[in-house]
């Protein structure tokens, strides 16, 4: 049975859709990316799966149980999420945050317990931030404020992990970071992570490790095409989904290693479009 | 780690000290064996009526108003605590619902029409709640109440009943009614008796029982309502606790001991100063300091003067210094 199921989806604000008709199933131990352009509704949809907006149309089944019969606590306990930009407010320890994670597993009158306390350190311990427990998040890095955010939804415990945007305002060092915490949680755990994302080359870097992971291009308020990421990501598609021009590369960096890439080129208009066409 | 066991310790017996100490401070000079001699024969052989002056000053003055205090102080510290944590913003005070200024109208209005201080009670108290409702009843004009909406409904609903308040101020008699008002709105604790302390201090420990149970809970609502959500909290649910005892406490302490300031916005700030931004300890560390600070500032206002200070004007004064000095100190916490 699939870990996450959604049918025939659709969603609108005031009745003008946002997204209708989408489809998808996401199994154990892989990584489902959403790509789309700005605007596209990438967000909406991942918060109708989170439960923070209720569909229109359609089902979200979370192994096999409807959402809508589905109280909060258990909800969270199905589905992890990394927020795209997460709003600092009081500057509270590392620690403090990833404890935040255990919410679903305590009580509305109670603390986190000592067990709860190893989790969270366990999985500080996975993003490699042991050493920041006792940091005020606020004075992290952009790209560790990142991973203390993983690793408040590994507390969580869930078997998925939806991300929005994960590598948002992140440099390059960051950026691979966080893909390769994502890439060893998927295979060393088996956790199974839905994410938005602006830069289709991260589908290319999960099939590059070798992790199963599908592409869904959302465009024209559904998802259009869905498949692998060799497939989906082509130089068509990239054309009618962005209205760019980019070429799909591919570089052999050692025999049994293929490192695929997309380089964009150009929009579909200006002088430079000529050329490549 | 020691260190911190320390604190929590100290912090757990200093309202008792201070209680303890306020009784030898005021006018009337007192010996220390003199008041443990008051204490135990109240406390020991309560029966055994020894009713002389010392008595009266220690007991039926100085420990209730002490009491008062703590439970005031503590009160509009916690909520003010839980409301910067629920609202995300260290600006918060208790009051921001609009719990004190419905609570200053009611006030006036019992003394407009009735002048006897059991309505000044009840309808400080009752407008006081019913102000907090008024704002949730705006912020939930969108159907769902995000938090922004309830502090927009907070600042709405304030406004009108301080207008209310100026309205009542206008038309009262000016040299009975007038007076009153005003004084009444500056806050003072010399009214205390052990009756204020049965009837007020029910909604004020409600109120801080709550929100010591809940206290954990205000961390995750601190993450803003998306991902409190999405970390498995019934949002409405635990809002809804926390507002309502936070107005429990707040609308007992105001009804009682009219409008204090500061209290509810700068000792949350000072405990975080001291133990951290965790409401898990930070709560109870609220109620011990703002406990400690309103009795101080209570018998700072009895002495320094011939006649009493309004306790609103000297929190201000006390608080305000202290609070740059402990910013400087401290680098902030962290901000």
């Amino acid at each position: 049975m699939p870990l996450v199921e959604v049918s025939n989806a659709g969603f609108g604000y005031n009745g003008r859709a946002i997204f209708k008709n989408i489809n998808l199933e996401v199994r154990e131990g892989e990584v489902f990316c959403i790509v789309g352009p700005n605007g596209c509704g990438k967000t909406t949809f991942l918060d109708c799966l989170l439960g923070l907006l209720k569909l229109d149309q359609g089902d979200i089944l979370l192994g096999g149980r409807n959402i809508k019969t589905i109280r909060p606590p258990d909800v969270a306990k199905v589905l992890a999420y990394v927020p795209q930009s997460h709003q600092k407010t009081f500057p509270y320890t590392v620690m403090e945050i990833v404890l935040m994670g255990r919410a679903s597993y305590t009580g509305i009158f109670s603390s986190p317990s000592p067990a709860d306390i190893s989790i969270a350190e366990e999985a500080l311990a996975i993003v490699g931030l042991q050493e920041y427990r006792n940091r005020p998040y606020t004075q992290l890095s952009g790209g560790e404020g990142q991973l203390v955010m993983i690793a408040r939804a590994l507390a969580q415990k869930t078997p998925v992990i939806i991300m929005d945007e994960p590598t948002a305002h992140l440099d390059f060092k960051h950026e691979l970071t966080v893909l390769e915490t994502m890439v060893q949680l998927v295979r060393n755990t088996g956790k199974s992570v839905i994410m938005a994302t602006h830069f289709p080359n991260h589908a290319f870097y999960f099939e590059n490790n070798d992790v199963p992971t599908s592409v869904a291009l959302m465009d024209k308020l559904t998802f259009s095409v869905i498949g692998r990421p060799g497939e989906v990501l082509s130089e068509k598609n990239l054309k009618s989904l962005y209205r760019i021009n980019a070429r799909v590369v591919s570089y052999q960096l050692d025999h049994n290693t293929e490192v695929k890439q997309i380089i964009p080129i150009s929009t579909l208009y200006s002088k430079e479009s000529e050329r490549v066409n | 780690m020691t260190k911190k066991k320390l604190i929590y310790i100290i912090l757990f017996l200093a309202p008792f000290a201070f209680i303890f100490l306020s009784l030898f401070v005021g006018r009337y000079p007192l010996s220390v064996p003199e008041v443990a001699r008051i204490l135990w024969g109240k406390l020991i052989f309560s029966a055994w009526g020894l009713q002389d002056i010392s008595t009266t000053i220690v007991w039926d003055i100085r420990l209730p108003r002490a009491i008062l205090g703590a439970l005031v102080g503590g009160s509009l510290a916690v909520s003010g605590a839980a409301f910067q944590g629920l609202f995300r913003n260290p600006l918060v005070s208790s009051g921001i619902l609009g719990v004190s200024s419905g609570a200053g109208f009611g006030a006036a209005l019992a003394i407009l029409l009735f002048n006897t201080t059991s309505y000044i009670y009840i309808f400080a108290f009752c407008f006081g709640g019913m102000a907090v409702l008024f704002s949730f009843l705006i912020g939930k004009i969108y159907n769902t109440t995000p938090t922004i909406m309830l502090v927009l409904g907070g600042v709405i609903v304030s406004s009108v009943f301080s207008a209310l308040i100026s309205f009542a101020k206008y038309v009262a008699d000016p040299y009975n009614q007038l007076p009153a008002i005003t004084f009444w709105l500056m806050g003072s604790l010399a009214s205390a008796r052990y009756q204020d302390i049965m009837v007020a201090g029910v909604p004020m420990l409600l109120g801080i029982a709550g929100l010591i149970a809940v206290r954990w809970r205000i961390n995750i609502l601190s993450m803003g309502d998306r991902e409190a959500h999405t970390l498995g909290l019934n949002t409405a649910l635990s809002k809804g606790i926390v507002v309502i005892c936070a107005t429990l406490a707040t609308a007992g302490a105001v009804c009682v001991s009219g409008i204090i300031g500061w209290v509810g916005l700068v000792i949350p700030h000072i405990g975080r100063m001291l133990v951290g931004n965790d409401n898990k300890i930070l709560i109870p560390t609220s109620l011990a300091l703002g406990a400690c600070f309103l009795i101080l500032v209570d018998n700072l206002g009895r002495v320094i003067s011939g006649s009493e200070i309004p306790l609103g004007i000297l929190t201000a004064l006390v608080g305000g210094p202290f609070f740059v000095y402990l910013l400087k100190k401290t680098k902030g916490g962290g901000w």
